[in-house]
């Protein structure tokens, strides 16, 4: 409607500009409504197919159907995002059975079932969910590198260009810990059992990104959300 | 504000302060008006990057329009320079 309006205004007002007022600059600013209109044609034109709240109900029931499992196991533990490398063709999260906090030791890839066993001992197993963040991997054009500028440009792409989840994520990469700061994120940080252990959809993404570009397992340590930030911190375990 | 809406308003704002300085400047040349107005354009719409494919496909678009109309000002303008006119 903005963009229609804007196109059919300037291609009025620019000949009328340039022929009956006899002004330069009005029928600049005419061809530049001209411009902005078609952009804004174009821009709307992209919107998805699939409208908001159908995404927010296959959002919901996807969260709901793994927060069932999870409550019906009585699992606590925080999940551990594995690279595509360790599983299947694309990362995934292990939620470990039994905590005992040594995790750490995965190195040889999973295999692609549901319940999973990663380590030599007879409790070494875990579930094994696909997040959306498992998902959104596949929408990058090419695999991140590890540095904190090529993880932070794929989370500006995925969370800002792509879902339009946040306004701004800024990452800085220590030795063992990620840690990220999102700006204006659409979705927040709740107390429930589904973001216990793996996270809200936001930490998620973050979380398979990270995992991917570095190639190692990766555990979302803390989130909090303040003064209309995210703050999210990633434990890298090797 | 969502991104779409920092690029339209990136958008307007620029084509404002252009088309206000040119004027104010006393350029009375439609031409230069229409090449700084696509140069603008194309910066800003590099400078989005990270906007989804499909948006990306149809501002790459609209984008090569602008440049090939700014190529055809441009080769007019060389054409005038070299009849001497």
């Amino acid at each position: 409607m903005l963009g229609s309006g804007l196109c059919l205004a300037g291609a009025i007002f620019a000949p009328l500009s340039y022929f009956i007022i006899d002004s330069v600059p009005l029928t600049a600013v005419g061809i530049s409504a001209i411009i902005i209109g078609f952009t804004c044609i174009a821009l709307a034109n992209t919107r998805p197919y699939i409208s908001a709240e159908a995404c927010e109900v296959m959002l919901k029931t996807g969260m709901e159907n793994t927060a069932a499992l999870l409550e019906e196991l009585g699992l606590r533990n925080k999940a551990v995002y594995l690279p595509s490398t360790m599983r299947d063709g694309h990362p995934q999260a292990l939620i470990p059975l039994v905590d005992k906090g040594d995790i750490q030791r995965i190195s040889q890839k999973i295999p692609g079932r549901l319940i999973v066993r990663y380590g030599v001992n007879i409790d070494d197993m875990a579930i094994a969910v696909t997040t959306p963040g498992s998902i959104n991997i596949d929408m990058l054009e090419t695999k991140p590198g590890p540095t904190s500028t090529e993880i932070e440009t794929a989370a500006t792409y995925i969370l800002t260009g792509l879902l339009d989840l946040a306004n701004s994520v800024t990452v800085n990469l220590s030795d063992s810990q990620v840690n990220a700061e999102v700006s204006g994120p659409r979705l927040h940080y709740e107390d429930i059992w589904y973001y216990r252990c793996l996270g809200s959809p936001i930490a998620s993404i973050l979380a398979a990104i990270s995992c991917e570009a570095l190639g190692k397992p990766v555990r979302i340590q803390e989130e909090d959300y303040s003064k209309g930030k995210s703050r999210i911190i990633l434990e890298v375990l090797s | 504000m969502r991104v779409y809406n920092k690029y339209i308003l990136s958008l307007a704002l620029a084509a404002c302060l252009i088309n206000t300085l040119l004027a104010l400047s006393g350029q009375d040349d439609l031409a230069i008006y229409v090449a700084i107005n696509i140069i603008a354009y194309l910066i800003i719409t590099l400078l989005y990057a990270y906007l989804n494919p499909r948006a990306r496909r149809a501002l790459n678009t609209i984008a090569a329009v602008s440049f090939a109309g700014f190529i055809v000002m441009v080769v007019l303008k060389v054409m005038e320079i070299w009849s001497g006119k």
